[in-house]
């Protein structure tokens, strides 16, 4: 488990977070949103190591990322959203770099880069920005980590490719490992993200699972309009409204949705989930 | 309980990895400059003297030499900006970073290739390269390797030629002066520690600046060099001429200078100030390892 408490870094100044505290169980794909520049980055980098808390702590399973330390490097992936292109075949850098990973299995990344439809053969700085990105997210996949961290994996893909991505993230990681994939592209990473975290400026405005989430709110498809509906947008075929789930019933969360409604209701959202 | 300062196993693994790595960013810079360097400064000075003294002469053991040590002056200011100058780079760096092998197995890896492997390299290559030149024409006259054997030869021998020089240009307190100074001097540890003193600033600049980093690193270098100048000028300033003066009153105190090892003590004064200067630059890079983060 990964336990952050009271998490604090800025730059300069600018506070970016402040008293971050959760916890990021075992089995799990977190997918962490926010606007641009609330700290998504920040806490993955801290997350693994990158960078040092400047207030609070950060333990993943009793070790401080930022020592640094080979066995938990070992156990552990970041995948930035900006990736090298080495000068070299993609094959040849899984060969090189996976014996680094304990967990590494190289049939493992030809398979996943056989899904992700990506030549392993060829060389990295000949590739495209999305199919590096995708090289990428196939030695991520193969190095078999249990705490994985994804920063925009889906930006550059191509839409056949996000599928794939999807399809990949599912099949191949580990059941006991901890995943975290932020975004902006809900939708690409829709029905595999659970629980789902949104960060705003300095803060957690929602750490809850689907579950919980479709508990606690309602998500309405209908083409009726709701008089008390905490948002509402129109979309082909009908509306999509969020309004609080005071029936018990049940329905899908549509994660876009979610998204906007934490943000026109923050301190409403906050109330319910921290109850 | 895993090692998480050093093991073997995996410095092995990681050693071997960044020598590749260097070779894929630095090797054909490497060839280039050791390889062509000699070839191309053959071909210049034939065509030269071919046109201006119509004869095929190749360059002299001086000319080769000098071109020689600015190729490796060269080699060491590039090639730790080209390796681990990326290091600073968000992509590159964060990759560096969180490739499972520790802190220290990184350094030591680092040291090694940048102040042992690439110099060697260097110069391996470089002095294979002239002495096939050399083989192959003979007006080159002596390879780089048989210049410095004959120059180290006569340097050891200077001592006892002086002596022979005793009652035509030199009395024998001059004779035995001159051979003890250059015995004195004559020390392996007054060069090897000078190539970490050089490739160390270069090392420590292309992992310290974001950007500019050889320019940079001269400029720091200019500065220190001239900080450190003025604070020490006045006080070499008055040893001298406390010494100039004893000379002045006494010239026999100079021969006892160098009987009680004079030179011997300048070149391990000197051995001293470089190992802590390169001590304090070991320790500058391994904070800037320790600390770096993106």
């Amino acid at each position: 488990m990964i336990t952050i408490k009271d998490l604090g870094f800025a730059y300069g100044e600018k506070a970016v977070l402040k008293n971050i505290t959760m916890n990021l169980e075992e089995g799990r794909i977190y997918g962490l949103l926010g606007e641009n520049g609330v700290g998504k980055t920040t806490l993955l980098t801290l997350l693994c190591g990158l960078k040092k808390p400047q207030r609070g702590s950060i333990d993943t399973d009793g070790r401080n990322p930022y020592d640094r330390q080979p066995s938990l490097l070992s156990d552990q992936y970041y995948l930035s959203d900006e990736v090298p292109a080495m000068n070299m075949k993609a094959a040849d850098y899984a060969k090189y770099y996976g014996k680094f990973w304990e967990g590494f299995d190289m049939d493992k990344f030809i398979e996943v880069m056989g899904v992700l439809e990506n030549d392993p053969q060829q060389k990295m700085n000949q590739m495209s920005f999305g199919q590096l990105k995708k090289t990428y997210i196939a030695f991520a996949l193969a190095c078999n980590t249990k705490y994985l961290f994804m920063d925009e994996p889906t930006n550059g893909l191509d839409i056949p490719s996000k599928a794939q991505f999807r399809k990949a993230i599912t099949k191949y990681t580990r059941e006991d490992s901890i995943i975290l994939i932020s975004t902006h592209q809900v939708r690409d990473l829709e029905n595999i993200i659970d629980p789902i975290i949104i960060l705003d400026r300095q803060d957690v405005l929602l750490n809850a699972t689907l579950e919980e989430i479709s508990q606690k709110l309602y998500f309405d498809y209908s083409s009726e309009r709701m008089e008390d509906a905490l948002y509402s947008e129109m979309v082909p075929g009908g509306n999509i409204q969020v309004c609080l789930n005071q029936s018990g019933e049940d329905s899908k969360v549509n994660i876009e949705a979610l998204f906007n409604t934490v943000h026109l209701h923050k301190e409403l959202i906050k109330g319910i989930f921290n109850k | 309980m895993k090692n998480d300062i050093f093991n073997f196993r995996r410095f092995g693994k990681y050693f071997g990895t960044d020598i590749r790595t260097c070779w894929a960013n630095y090797g054909l810079s490497l060839l280039t400059l050791t390889l062509l360097t000699p070839v191309a400064l053959y071909v210049i000075v034939n065509a030269f003297n071919l046109i201006l003294e119509s004869s095929w002469d190749g360059p002299d053991l001086g000319l080769r030499f000098a071109v020689f040590c600015f190729a490796m002056v060269c080699l060491i200011v590039t090639m730790p900006v080209k390796c681990y100058g990326k290091l600073t780079e968000k992509q590159y760096g964060t990759f560096w970073l969180t490739l499972p092998a520790s802190k220290l197995e990184k350094f030591i890896s680092m040291i090694i290739i940048t102040c042992i492997i690439a110099p060697l390299a260097g110069i391996l290559l470089y002095i294979g390269a002239d002495a096939l030149i050399c083989a192959i024409d003979h007006t080159c006259g002596r390879n780089l390797v048989q210049g410095g054997i004959h120059f180290f030869q006569n340097w050891s021998e200077l001592g006892h030629m002086t002596l022979n020089l005793v009652d035509e240009t030199l009395t024998i307190e001059d004779a035995a002066l001159t051979k003890q100074l250059l015995e004195q001097i004559n020390s392996p540890m007054l060069y090897i520690d000078e190539i970490f003193g050089i490739t160390l600033p270069f090392l420590l600049g292309a992992i310290f600046f974001k950007s500019g980093k050889t320019v940079k690193t001269i400029l720091a270098l200019f500065v220190i060099s001239s900080v450190s100048s003025a604070i020490m000028a006045p006080v070499v300033e008055s040893w001298s001429h406390e010494l100039l003066a004893n000379i002045n009153n006494d010239p026999n105190v100079i021969l006892s200078m160098f009987n009680n090892g004079l030179f011997k003590n300048l070149v391990l004064l000197d051995t001293i100030s470089d190992t802590v200067i390169n001590t304090a630059m070991l320790v500058c890079i391994w904070l800037r390892i320790k600390t770096l983060k993106h």
